[in-house]
């Protein structure tokens, strides 16, 4: 398994599906050899995560392999310019010209892969399972120096997180390269399978759809009875503020319930590139009183959010799955989301709404605010829907993928 | 001797189109004229005239001795008559041969015995008066929406001059007695109740097409033959079902014409064989005992219950909101308004809020023009509060013209309890203030 850094140190929903598939996949009796990249953003966290990975999953099963790199789940070229010259400014100045990494993040990729390949013919097993497309030159040299199956695993695509302008073309050919070189391609949803069907040219037989399980949250987060509780209700946007969460439909679709309803606050957590137009925005229609900008929070601070809002809105442009809207479900708060999203095909005790339609969003939002009958309803039926969202389904499908393909050999 | 008794249900509710939130006090058009438009003329070409059609030449082709029952919504007839008069017309000249008989229900197919006794009456009536200026017919016997029935419905109904009752024959208040007789209601000792035979009646409303089912392919001989077994050991077989099971739910080309044009012939091969309409049969045959039904019953989903009109608090609480308005529509005297407001009791609209997904959620689904149950909500609650806006407005007319009101003040109070706190600026349910504040 080729996958992304688990928990406490994941960035993000990749890490946290890698964990739980993981976990469940070991809990049905599969041995894992879980290829973790990790860099020096993590300070002298080495051992302390082989102890967190010692109690999280099964010994016997789980073998974890910790390849250096400065490349996360969440790179873009760009970003990764930046990690590389922080990199650079913390050595000193002789040693800059031994870098351990690649000036860019393709050639980082490529070191990354020679590293895996080592991995790939000292270890021994079945299939090689890859998370999301950094990883994928390594998977292929892996399928390469091993000659096991390969399956690549797309969580997201480059045209989501540009919102399909401004795609990077080395970022595409590397995606498509690797959905071309796997023997299957998992896919979140049957929003990613289309994507890859129009964009990438991925034959349809090749893919299989695993849709996410709800995670399993810590259910004791504290109730907080804030002050704001006392007379206004609250709306909840979490997310990386960027143009594919579609935090500006959420700004618009509260003007919109603002002009019906005085007494809503809404929550927008979260950073991104997006955050200071944002501000801007709800300074410039007048509501910038109406909306707290709480910036990143914690996991903890999630669960808590969740808890006392009223109302979750997901207005995503391009969602593969979103994994956001399920912890507000599983905290009893009964969520708005987005149709162009990968969770509203497994979901049916949400409210669903176009992305662009504000006026929905807004009308959805002050129904579930007014008509008591059907918070609780919606909160309730939710809340229900994700406890059985457990991760035994996307585990078993992926068993049966992996037989599949052992099997043809 | 079996009687084959035949009632077919056409009922179609006036749909609503998507009302928003920002609808609300800005405009009462409630109803998608379109699409009510379009299904119904969708249904008349594969159902209504076809069926008519075969269903004229059988009763003339059989001379006397085939016979069929209907009992057809008012909303249904007001449709025909606005968007399809031909079907209309088809039905009366079924209605001329003198074997078709129309029953008795709410004008609007509403549940509203269960709410509102006189607005059921009152619906009744409504419906009555309709069948007599379309059919030139009075019906004898009653059928209550979706079948739902028990003891103080068929009191009541005895009191307003019915003389038979229909309801679903179910397992649960039958035992080992069988459908194929006629019972007495416990509370009304003048009716006749029939019941449906369920196994019967669903071999082809529900299973007919169905590949799975092993006695696919049903054919006349087969059924015929079903039918005849029970000479000797029940009077009547009622075949209670939906209209448009033929040609709507059983397609075309599933045979289902096919199947019923032999069928009366196959029937009929059996000297001991008839067909009776419905009030036919409860002249015909004696009652053989009492039947006590305290529960309420239907003909819905496997439960036989109330849970897909009021299964869910959903379902439960727009019901209550919408007939605690009842008495104070009617007080404002406004024909519009009420009759929008009756619109709102069809049965349907509550069948699209059931949230029984599984098992039976299926048919719903089939039948729900709202994506999910919650935006069937959604929509109901927001033109039930336009609704209540113009009440207000109306009253407030009244209130500058002459006398005192004091309904202003306790339809605040009963309102609010659909909200989730009682903030002062809320819009919804009380909308007057919040409103006026946005200009």
């Amino acid at each position: 398994m080729l996958g992304w850094e688990l928990p406490p140190f994941f960035a993000g929903g990749v890490g946290m599906v890698c964990y739980h598939l993981t976990k469940a996949l070991c809990d049905h009796g599969v041995d894992v050899t879980y290829v973790m990249p990790f860099g020096p953003r993590m300070i002298c966290s080495g051992y302390m995560k082989i102890m967190v990975a010692d109690h999280l999953f099964p010994k016997l099963r789980f073998k974890l392999k910790e390849v250096e790199t400065l490349i996360g789940a969440y790179t873009t070229p760009e970003s990764y310019g930046e990690d590389y010259q922080k990199y650079l400014a913390s050595l000193s100045s002789k040693d800059r010209s031994k870098s351990l990494y690649g000036p860019n993040v393709f050639q980082e990729a490529q070191l990354f892969a020679r590293k895996v390949r080592l991995i790939a013919f000292n270890e021994d097993f079945d299939v090689i399972h890859a998370h999301d497309h950094w990883t994928f030159p390594a998977a292929i040299a892996a399928k390469k120096a091993s000659g096991k199956p390969l399956i690549v695993h797309v969580h997201i695509t480059e045209f989501d997180k540009t919102g399909g302008t401004g795609v990077n073309q080395r970022v595409y050919d590397m995606e498509r390269e690797g959905m071309h070189a796997a023997d299957l391609v998992i896919v979140v949803s049957n929003f990613v399978k289309q994507r890859l069907m129009n964009n990438y040219g991925v034959p349809e037989e090749k893919i299989r759809v695993v849709h996410n399980a709800a995670e399993m949250m810590d259910e004791t987060a504290d109730h907080d009875a804030s002050k704001i509780k006392e007379t206004d209700k609250i709306v909840l946007f979490i997310g990386r503020i960027t143009l594919q969460k579609g935090p500006d439909y959420f700004v618009e679709a509260a003007r919109k319930v603002l002009e019906k309803d005085q007494n809503v606050k809404f929550i927008m957590a979260g950073t991104g590139d997006m955050l200071p137009r944002m501000i801007e925005r709800v300074a410039e229609i007048g509501i910038a009183n109406k909306f707290i900008f709480p910036g990143f929070v914690s996991r903890d601070e999630v669960a808590k959010l969740n808890k006392i809002a009223d109302v979750f809105v997901m207005p995503s442009v391009s969602e593969p799955f979103g994994l956001v809207p399920l912890e507000a479900m599983w905290q009893e708060t009964p969520a708005i989301i987005s149709r162009q999203s990968g969770v509203s095909e497994v979901l049916n005790h949400v409210l669903k709404v176009d992305f662009w339609d504000v006026n929905d969003i807004a009308a959805k939002t002050l129904a579930l605010l007014h008509y008591r009958s059907l918070h609780q309803q919606i909160k309730q039926h939710g809340a229900l829907e994700v406890r059985n969202m457990t991760w035994e389904g996307p585990a078993q499908k992926c068993m049966d993928i992996y037989k599949e393909l052992a099997g043809n050999r | 001797m079996v009687s084959v008794c035949f009632y077919f249900q056409v009922h179609q509710p006036f749909r609503l189109k998507k009302y928003s939130v920002f609808d609300i006090g800005n405009n009462s058009d409630y109803f998608d004229e379109e699409k009510n438009k379009e299904i119904i003329k969708k249904v008349a070409k594969k159902c209504y005239l076809p069926t008519n059609k075969l269903l004229l030449k059988l009763i003339k082709r059989h001379e006397g001795k085939f016979k069929v029952s209907f009992s057809i919504s008012g909303v249904a007839l007001e449709q025909f008559e606005k968007y399809a008069p031909e079907v209309l017309h088809s039905f009366r000249e079924l209605a001329k041969t003198g074997q078709v008989e129309f029953l008795s229900e709410t004008y609007h197919h509403s549940l509203s015995f269960l709410f509102d006794k006189q607005e059921f009456k009152q619906q009744v009536l409504m419906h009555k008066q309709k069948i007599k200026d379309l059919f030139d017919q009075e019906p004898k016997v009653f059928r209550n929406t979706e079948l739902v029935y028990n003891n103080e419905l068929a009191n009541f109904v005895q009191g307003m001059g019915y003389n038979a009752i229909l309801a679903e024959g179910a397992d649960h208040i039958l035992g080992w007695k069988s459908p194929n007789f006629i019972y007495t209601p416990k509370t009304a000792e003048n009716m006749k109740l029939l019941l449906k035979n369920y196994k019967l009646s669903d071999d082809v409303a529900f299973r007919f097409s169905n590949k799975g089912w092993n006695e696919h392919p049903l054919t006349v001989e087969k059924y015929g033959r079903w039918i005849s077994e029970n000479n000797g050991n029940g009077h009547l077989i009622n075949l209670f079902m939906d209209y448009e099971t033929f040609g709507e739910h059983q397609w075309e080309d599933t045979g289902i014409f096919e199947f019923m044009e032999k069928l009366p012939e196959e029937i009929l091969k059996h000297p001991d064989n008839d067909f009776v309409t419905v009030s036919e049969a409860a002249e015909k045959y004696p009652s053989v005992a009492e039947l006590d039904i305290h529960n309420f019953m239907s003909w819905a989903d496997v439960e036989r219950d109330l849970s897909a009109w009021l299964g869910n608090s959903l379902q439960n609480s727009a019901a209550q909101e919408l007939y605690k308005i009842g008495t104070i529509v009617k007080k404002t005297g406004d024909p519009a308004l009420l009759s929008d407001w009756r619109k709102l009791t069809t049965s349907d609209h509550f069948y699209y809020m059931c949230i029984k997904w599984f098992s039976d959620g299926d048919v719903h689904k089939y039948f729900n023009p709202y994506d999910t149950p919650y935006e069937g909500f959604i929509t109901f609650m927001n033109v039930l509060n336009d609704i209540i806006i113009r009440v207000r407005e109306l009253q407030k007319q009244k209130q500058s013209e002459d006398k005192k009101l004091t309904y202003a003040q306790t339809t605040q109070v009963e309102f609010s309890h659909n909200m989730i706190s009682e903030t002062p600026s809320l819009t919804l349910i009380d909308p007057e203030i919040s409103l006026s504040k946005i200009e």
